[in-house]
């Protein structure tokens, strides 16, 4: 992907080179806790490169701390620990010589609720921009616009782009926060429930989004809301207590699963 | 309800207390209403009136010294009593010892730079402490740094006084400013570094006396503020692919940023009334303005409390008015410090913080 113009990136042009295996991410026999509480048991899971992938399961079953395990977010939580390993276009993201912050330009997330920092709505798209030296100043403009129109939200805020972000709706906020997390180019967005504090307009143009960006972006979304995980994903994974029961086709895992646990958990028989 | 025959009891009131205060409620008796009012206003009432009697018996001691001193007081540098011996005399109405003279010019940069050297020393190690202790100790050390904290913020400022004076004044004059002194290059504002580094009370050794009496302040406050930054933001710029360092600047610190500037204005006003210790360390050097950053100086507090004594030997009371005069300044300064750091927290929490507004 060319650094020198990122603002020329359009959804229409795919960032990420397929590597001929189809894979963009995998774990391999994932083994992660915190003290000696084990949360994920003996995970092998492959994330199809240009797809949605779609994490579902009852609380506490370990797709949350999962999908943090992609980028690394779990490593500041106290007591952490893991066995296995998470491979990003083939290497290991748990190697010792892995820079956490080139890791996490690649991997981008969004969170349950949106969190933009206190600087203004422009601020906060070039936030990852800036940290990284992604461009140059004289691109800042232009990358604005382009994150924001790319989301949708570019007619309601071009006129307040140095005001506070915290004004805007929640929907508005979390869409700037998706602007702010396309910025940096990533190849793989983690998605945490991103529209559990959303409206059902603005989920809607957020599952809009998601479909469109996709064959230029590896996504993985946990949520926990089914008709979601049907109407957005092409995979979905289920995982129960730790373990991950079953990954296959959307269409396949709600409609005729393999598992009898998935199929309780997807008809609502077990919540 | 009535009793028909012997045996039947009246059940017993469940809820007598709630029954009585709604009874009472909506009486104007004058012990549930009045009285708490009367004494909640009086008590409302007490420090307003203790202000304005304080400034108020200032300004009329002070008024004579005001009208002899006039305006040239603020730039003048002289300090005179004047002859003690001669007779005294009059002059615009004001009766004053031959020769007597004040100006306010070194008293007031002695406060103001000692309090500016103290802030600036003190804001930037407070803050890093606290984001030290806020993000990267485990539990348990950070709650010892907090016990320090606390416990120099409650040492007497005779003790900090006393450990400058014997202690840290001669080790800066030794070890500290020599060195500062002898590489510093002969530039405009730079200069002020340079020169005779004098023998340890002075400029430099009250302003960092009282950074060290105002950390506590401002760090326990940073301190505060920091743990109430949400996760959420913290965890979006991580995931963003910030350093610490960076999340610490570009999050943390704007969310905490018109607390601590609150904070710090609170240590500032604090140096610039501290009394005792400066007038430890300072080298009670009245009647010039420091030349460099080492020399002896005073400050308009420390002065105060200095020359009382010998003021009330001034049989015309003009040097008493004068001091009352140095006291209404040293007020007026404070206020105007207030003032400027309520605009300043005003202008800088110019992004809204998303308080009190759902997500």
């Amino acid at each position: 992907m060319s650094l020198s113009s990122p603002a020329a990136r359009s959804v229409d042009s795919p960032v990420v080179v397929d590597r001929g295996d189809g894979v963009a991410m995998r774990a391999r026999g994932l083994s992660l806790g915190f003290g000696s509480t084990a949360v994920l048991a003996d995970l092998d899971l492959d994330i199809h490169r240009g797809t949605i992938t779609a994490l579902i399961g009852p609380t506490g079953s370990g797709k949350t701390t999962f999908l943090r395990s992609l980028n690394r977010m779990n490593d500041k939580v106290a007591k952490h620990w893991h066995r296995g390993d998470v491979l990003l276009d083939g290497s290991n993201i748990y190697s010792p010589g892995v820079q956490l912050m080139a890791l996490r330009r690649r991997v981008g997330m969004l969170f349950q609720r949106p969190n933009p920092f206190p600087m203004s709505i422009a601020e906060n798209v070039l936030a990852g921009v800036k940290a990284h030296g992604i461009a140059g100043k004289q691109h800042y403009r232009a990358i604005v616009e382009a994150r924001l129109r790319e989301v949708g939200l570019w007619e309601a805020v071009s006129s307040r782009l140095g005001s506070s972000p915290f004004n805007l709706s929640g929907g508005q906020q979390q869409l700037l926060c998706l602007a702010r997390a396309l910025a940096t180019g990533p190849e793989v967005l983690l998605l945490d429930e991103p529209t559990s504090s959303l409206d059902p307009i603005t989920t809607e143009h957020v599952e809009a989004l998601l479909r469109s960006l996709a064959p230029a972006l590896t996504i993985v979304i946990v949520t926990h809301n089914l008709a979601q995980a049907r109407r957005v994903s092409n995979r979905t994974a289920f995982f129960y207590q730790g373990r991950l029961v079953e990954l296959t086709d959307t269409t396949k895992l709600f409609e005729s699963p393999e598992h009898p646990e998935t199929a309780n958990y997807v008809s609502g028989r077990m919540g | 309800m009535t009793l028909t025959t012997a045996d039947q009891v009246p059940p017993a009131d469940p809820l007598p207390a709630t029954r009585a205060a709604l009874a009472s409620h909506g009486r104007t008796g004058f012990m549930q209403e009045k009285l708490p009012r009367l004494v909640t206003s009086l008590a409302a009432f007490v420090p307003m009136a203790a202000l304005l009697a304080i400034v108020g018996v200032l300004a009329w001691k002070a008024l004579p010294a005001l009208g002899y001193n006039g305006i040239g007081f603020l730039w003048h540098t002289a300090w005179r009593p004047g002859n003690a011996y001669a007779n005294p005399v009059r002059t615009g109405g004001v009766l004053h010892p031959v020769g007597a003279s004040y100006g306010a010019l070194p008293l007031v940069a002695g406060t103001l730079e000692s309090s500016v050297i103290a802030v600036a020393v003190a804001v930037p190690v407070s803050v890093g402490a606290a984001l030290l202790v806020v993000e990267k100790l485990p539990r348990r050390l950070s709650s010892t740094v907090g016990l320090f904290l606390e416990v120099l913020a409650g040492i007497p400022s005779v003790v900090f006084g006393l450990w400058g004076a014997l202690t840290f004044g001669p080790f800066i004059a030794r070890d500290v400013a020599p060195f500062v002194a002898g590489h510093m290059p002969d530039v405009p504002v730079l200069n002020f570094f340079r020169g005779n580094v004098g023998y340890g009370e002075g400029l430099l050794t009250s302003g960092l006396v009282l950074a060290v009496m105002i950390i506590p302040i401002v760090a326990a406050t940073a301190r505060d503020l920091l743990r109430q930054v949400p996760r959420l933001p913290k965890e979006g710029a991580l995931a963003l692919g910030m350093s610490d360092w960076e999340v610490a600047r570009k999050v943390s610190l704007p969310w905490a940023r018109a607390g601590i500037i609150g904070a710090s204005v609170l240590g500032l006003a604090r140096a610039l009334g501290e009394t005792m210790a400066v007038a430890m360390v300072s080298g009670a050097v009245l009647g010039t303005v420091p030349t460099n950053l080492y020399l002896p100086m005073s400050t308009i507090a420390a002065t105060i409390v200095s020359q009382l004594d010998g003021a009330f030997t001034d049989g015309t009371g003009y040097a008493v008015r004068t001091l009352a005069e140095f006291a209404l300044l040293l007020a007026v300064i404070t206020l105007l410090t207030n003032i400027a750091a309520r605009v300043l927290v005003r202008r800088v929490a110019g992004t809204a913080l998303p308080i009190g507004r759902g997500v």
